[in-house]
């Protein structure tokens, strides 16, 4: 690394601005003249301490604060070559690991279709997911798809907090800002006030099946998870075939691509086949006591294909069933026309479950909203 | 405060190492990067915000700041709900209800008796205000796990950091005589708003190197042995490569060596580590997930 000394002109600095924003750094004018006025207060410092400086003047957030390093590097030790205003190329393989963002909060647009995911059907299907690069679907439509899902997930989840907050308007009297009020009056509590009731905030526990016969959907609904999860507070989420992982940290990281990333690498080593009876046991054991109580919305996305045996399903589903607040089994399935919950395990299942719907649109999945 | 020997005033802070050293006079091992990143909160008065996972010293940095500086150090500890009432300001009302009574037989005017009972001696100060209102010197604000409140309360932050004032509207605006160091910490359990994180300096505190460290450990417990030392830092750190719920923070890592003294062992062992594995991990799959990597290979 050639260690030449960085020119610390106010106008570099600004240049400097305005190739970290052309590469994905979020970087208004504020935090241009955050940084003139660090470089200008800290003096002269060696261009470690520089480097620093401009880090945290200019960065926000983990994302921004990781790239900073490669940005910088960019940017002062090609000095003979300096990238000018706006034309912002990245050195090749050094920052094209990171696409610039094309807008605040989106899913990662993922239009490239390279490969296909291989659609593998029936519950004996081995390997799932094992290692399958979740961003490779090759859906034409998937980005434009998912632009507009995320925006409806949004809309929803905004409906919902709104929906709460008149619902629960005036209930009791708030003695002390009665009091309160009062005191103009010379005491004589004239105008009552009224305290609601705390908004009660339902805890989501999705519990997704990703085994073969769930192929076509579960990539989807995968990205459902991904939206509630980033809009709702309390959601915890897990993946099951055979087993229960639990994939609510991999899905709290910002972006898309890396969520997926993650997940398929916690998933590596996994046979197909669905047991939901076992894998519910599993889940009550580890994580029932935990995050069941009154309070949470319980939410299956299977097909019911079950491969264990229905009692045991049965025996879980009404365990689980009498812990929560709500059990809401979606099922993709429902949206054919021909489709009747007879397989052995749904018509076991069924007994136990207070919300039977399709989810193999979009729509059917907005349509939750009604059941949150 | 102010006559404590490890104080310095801000203006003495002249530059990055000056800082470096301060901090360690006080027990707090830092780096250039953090300490380049304090040195500007000092000379820019803007607000910092730092970001990193639980047990890394980052509500520390704001207490050492305040030693350093020899000035208050007001803490605002967030959580869901928070409101004004608990964070800026309420009236007393008890106290006023009190008043109220005794002047009712008193020939004041309505008017007279109103401003009494919204004097300065009726309102409770919270955090917020109490910051504002400091009179000797700029104190040091510490808001306390932002992320936990909600993002009502973050626009409301956002107008205080702006302007340093507060309006209760009986009383008219308080203006901030001093403006306060203001310190944020979050944990990043969910995104904070782009306005507010714009408006601050930026710091991600990261797991401390092998070194770094092994430098805490010694800096915070004096009387901890050179190998002891060694093999508490070397467990912690490939407990933090096992992809845990929790992974172990500094603070663990102390909490273990100190464990493992008062045991009156002098080595971290096998039995040792099964003795104080509660210091390291902080719930059972945890633990389990520990076991399962094999603690002797963690060990050696």
């Amino acid at each position: 690394m050639p260690q030449e000394e960085p020119d610390r002109s106010a106008a570099s600095i600004i240049e400097f601005c305005q190739f970290a924003r052309t590469q994905g750094l979020f970087v208004g004018i504020h935090q241009t003249i955050a940084a003139i006025e660090a470089t200008q207060s800290i003096g002269d410092v060696d261009r470690q301490v520089f480097t620093f400086t401009l880090r945290t003047a200019l960065t926000s957030s983990k994302e921004e604060w990781d790239l900073f390093d490669q940005l910088f590097e960019a940017f002062w030790d090609r000095s003979q070559r300096r990238p000018g205003p706006g034309s912002g190329e990245p050195k090749e393989g050094k920052i094209s690991t990171r696409r610039p963002k094309a807008g605040p909060r989106t899913f990662g647009s993922l239009s490239s279709a390279e490969g296909e995911g291989k659609a593998v059907t029936g519950a004996s299907a081995q390997q799932r997911i094992q290692k399958m690069d979740f961003s490779n679907i090759g859906h034409n439509d998937l980005a434009a798809l998912e632009q507009v899902s995320l925006r409806l997930f949004r809309r929803m989840s905004l409906r919902l907090s709104r929906k709460r907050k008149i619902r629960n308007l005036a209930d009791r009297v708030d003695v002390r800002r009665t009091i309160r009020q009062s005191i103009p009056r010379g005491g004589d509590p004239i105008v009552l006030a009224f305290q609601g009731r705390k908004p009660q905030k339902h805890r989501l526990v999705i519990f997704l099946d990703i085994s073969g016969s769930m192929n076509p959907y579960s990539l989807f609904l995968v990205r459902f998870a991904f939206a509630l999860q980033k809009y709702f507070k309390r959601v915890d989420s897990f993946l099951f075939s055979t087993d229960v992982v639990e994939i609510t940290d991999v899905l709290r990281t910002r972006d898309l691509p890396d969520a997926l990333r993650g997940l398929s690498q916690r998933a590596a080593g996994w046979a197909g086949g669905t047991k939901i009876g076992e894998s519910l046991s599993d889940f009550n054991r580890q994580y029932g006591r935990k995050l069941l109580s009154t309070n949470t919305i319980f939410i299956i996305l299977s097909d019911g294909w079950d491969t264990g045996e229905p009692e045991m399903l049965a025996a879980q589903l009404h365990r689980t069933r009498r812990r929560v607040q709500k059990l809401i089994w979606l099922n993709p399935l429902l949206g054919l026309k021909e489709y009747k919950p007879i397989t052995r395990g749904m018509s076991a299942a069924l007994p136990y479950v207070d919300v039977f719907a399709p989810a193999h649109n979009l729509e059917s999945l907005l349509a939750l909203e009604r059941f949150l | 405060m102010s006559t404590s020997p490890t104080s310095l005033q801000n203006n003495q802070v002249k530059d990055v190492d000056t800082l470096i050293e301060a901090f360690e006079r006080l027990g707090y091992v830092t780096d250039r990067a953090l300490a380049t990143s304090v040195y500007l909160v000092i000379r820019l008065r803007k607000p910092f915000l730092i970001e990193g996972h639980a047990g890394l010293g980052k509500t520390e940095v704001a207490k050492v700041l305040a030693a350093m500086l020899g000035t208050r150090l007001i803490r605002l500890q967030c959580y869901e709900g928070l409101d004004v009432s608990s964070a800026v300001y309420e009236w007393n009302y008890q106290k006023q209800l009190l008043a109220i009574k005794i002047q009712e037989k008193t020939q004041q005017a309505v008017e007279e008796k109103e401003k009494h009972i919204f004097g300065k001696e009726f309102l409770l100060a919270r955090p917020l205000l109490q910051s504002i209102l400091e009179e000797s010197a700029s104190p040091v604000l510490l808001i306390d796990e932002i992320d936990r409140a909600d993002e009502a309360f973050e626009a409301f932050l956002l107008e205080l950091l702006s302007d340093f004032q507060i309006s209760v509207p009986e009383m008219g605006t308080i203006k901030a005589k001093h403006i306060p160091y203001v310190i944020l910490t979050s944990n990043r359990t969910r995104e904070l708003s782009d306005a507010l994180k714009r408006r601050c300096l930026y710091h991600w505190i990261d797991y401390p190197s092998v070194e770094k460290e092994l430098k805490i450990v010694r800096a915070r417990l004096p009387g901890v042995e050179e190998e002891l030392s060694r093999q508490v830092v070397r467990f912690v750190q490939a407990a933090r490569q096992l992809d845990l719920a929790k992974p172990p923070g500094v603070t663990e890592t102390l909490d273990c060596a100190l464990s493992v003294m008062s045991l009156g062992k002098h080595k971290l062992d096998i039995q040792t580590v099964e003795e104080t594995l509660g210091c390291v991990t902080k719930s059972m799959e945890d633990t389990a997930k520990l076991r399962a990597s094999g603690i002797e290979r963690l060990l050696s």
